[in-house]
């Protein structure tokens, strides 16, 4: 297998194709990246939430609480955080690709969410973007959470009780006070399953979503030539990925102001 | 009973862990007046922190009450003006007690000017520039005005314990709670902090110090509390502390400490 600059020229014939291709990966990171970060904070808070309906099992007849047992054990039981455990292991135990086709084939499918063919944005077909979207951000949702819930159990216990202290009421000591320390703990993190989300998208092309793989698909098929297409994609998702960690690295050193000595 | 200048009164307070196996706090009652500079002593493990920080609700009791300025802050609901009951608004009680913590726990985020203008802001909801005003001038009082725009970072401990105390007075609280202030502090920096503290009480500040500054307690405390194993052991002025002390276990701290 040579390399050769006619084959570039070649491949540049594409380059409407890849223009598209790459202008859909983008939206699809994006779409993702927003809906993954929702999904996630609601999942990190179901996590660390103290709903304990059972509770009352553990009560004694003189109105004591027990420590130990069967009961205490059962009456710690939280329905919220269960459901959200079991979604982030099991995301976390299955190959993306499965988790693409079963939203693909079986979520999407025309007898359950039927979605209209349609092209949005001037390129986007809908009932293969939306899909894709919705795939992504349940699996990165659940890698987000993770990294969140981790960022704000790292910040010192001595910051929530400062804050209460001064009369903060638990949501403006989530706001002003853990949240932007926990942020500022997690952005490497962050940036890194960003990162991620754009490679990770090219996984739906199997679906016929047509981001940068498609385009290099269409472009291998017309042109029989193999590398150079490859090549080409690659540098383009280089250029998408690289300013991105560069671009989150650049607030978290401003982020990084109050650490100064 | 209650009369007009007890600001808070703790009844038979109990705070147990591990179904009653290890009680922190095994029963106190003790009436806090307006203006008194309550010092507790103790040995370490003897309570005197959990006590402290059960006074604003940091440790939930398990047992017993805290009125403050008449109501029962460990209740979950109370019965308001109109005679009904309604949720207890912890925050609302915890505006009015400034509290001082050993690590001091400035938002190491923000500047000192943004450290002590944040709750006025939010919760009292007073102009920005009025807060900052306000702010500069207790920076003042404690020596601090050119640190307003300094992170905490780069300040020194006895520096940044100064400023965790306006920060608690910038809510204007009726009492401060202090929980060891200068037990995290180089020998060299106490100094700096007791003499605010020192300022405060003459200014007649009502207030709760939990420290091993027995100088302190004796200068300036008028009531003094002694606390061993959860239990408050003998009470009184700093001279009946300090020169007649009753209880063994008293005498036995003191000869340690002294």
């Amino acid at each position: 297998m040579s390399i050769s600059v006619s084959g570039f020229e070649k491949t540049f014939q594409y380059a409407q194709m890849f223009k598209e291709g790459m202008l859909c990966t983008v939206y699809l990171s994006l779409f993702t990246v927003i809906l993954g970060f929702m999904l996630a904070l609601v999942l990190a808070v179901m996590r660390m939430s103290n709903f304990r309906p059972l509770r009352f099992l553990a009560m004694t007849p003189d109105g004591h609480m027990r420590e130990e047992g069967f009961l205490a054990f059962v009456s710690r039981f939280n329905p919220i955080s269960f459901v959200a455990t079991v979604y982030v292991e099991v995301i976390r135990a299955t190959p993306m690709l499965v988790q693409l086709f079963i939203v693909y084939q079986v979520v999407f499918d025309k007898d359950v969410i039927n979605l209209p063919s349609v092209t949005v944005l001037g390129f986007l077909k809908l009932n293969r973007f939306l899909p894709g979207v919705v795939a992504l951000a349940l699996n990165s949702g659940a890698y987000l959470s993770e990294i969140i819930r981790a960022g704000i159990q790292s910040v010192d216990g001595g910051q929530t009780e400062a804050a209460r202290s001064l009369g903060l009421g638990q949501g403006q000591t989530m706001r002003f006070i853990v949240l932007p320390q926990a942020i500022k703990n997690i952005l490497p993190a962050i940036a890194n399953e960003f990162v991620t989300i754009i490679k990770e998208s090219a996984i739906t092309y199997t679906i016929g979503v047509a981001d940068l793989m498609a385009a290099v698909k269409a472009a291998q098929a017309g042109t029989f030539l193999v590398l150079e297409p490859l090549l080409v994609v690659a540098a383009l998702y280089f250029c998408l990925t690289f300013p991105t960690s560069k671009i989150i690295a650049y607030f978290e050193r401003r982020m990084r102001r109050g650490d100064r000595r | 009973m209650a009369t007009a200048d007890n600001l808070i009164q703790v009844i038979d307070l109990k705070k147990y862990y591990n179904h009653g196996a290890i009680k922190a706090l095994d029963g106190i009652t003790v009436d806090i007046r307006k203006g008194d500079v309550m010092v507790v002593i103790g040995p370490s493990g003897s309570g005197k922190s959990t006590f402290l920080r059960s006074l604003n609700l940091m440790e939930m009791p398990t047992g017993g009450a805290i009125l403050f300025d008449e109501v029962d802050i460990t209740k979950k609901k109370v019965r308001n003006e109109a005679g009904k009951m309604v949720k207890l608004d912890i925050d609302k009680h915890r505006q009015k007690m400034g509290m001082v913590f050993q690590h001091f726990n400035l938002f190491p985020h923000m500047t000192i000017l943004g450290n002590m203008t944040l709750a006025p802001i939010q919760v009292k909801h007073m102009p920005k520039a009025e807060a900052e005003e306000k702010a500069r001038k207790l920076l003042d009082r404690v020596g601090l005005a050119d640190r307003a725009d300094a992170y905490p970072i780069q300040l020194s401990g006895g520096q940044k314990q100064r400023v965790a105390i306006v920060r608690a007075l910038m809510m204007e609280p009726e009492v401060m709670l202090f929980d060891e202030p200068t037990s995290a502090l180089d020998p060299e920096m106490v100094g700096e902090v007791l003499d605010v503290m020192k300022e405060l009480a003459q200014e007649g500040m009502t207030m709760v110090v939990v420290t091993h500054e027995m100088g302190f307690a004796r200068e300036v405390g008028n009531r003094v509390l002694f606390m061993a194993d959860g239990r408050l052991l003998e009470q009184g002025t700093p001279a009946d502390i300090f020169e007649h002390p009753q209880h063994p276990r008293l005498k036995d701290f003191l000869s340690k400490v002294l």
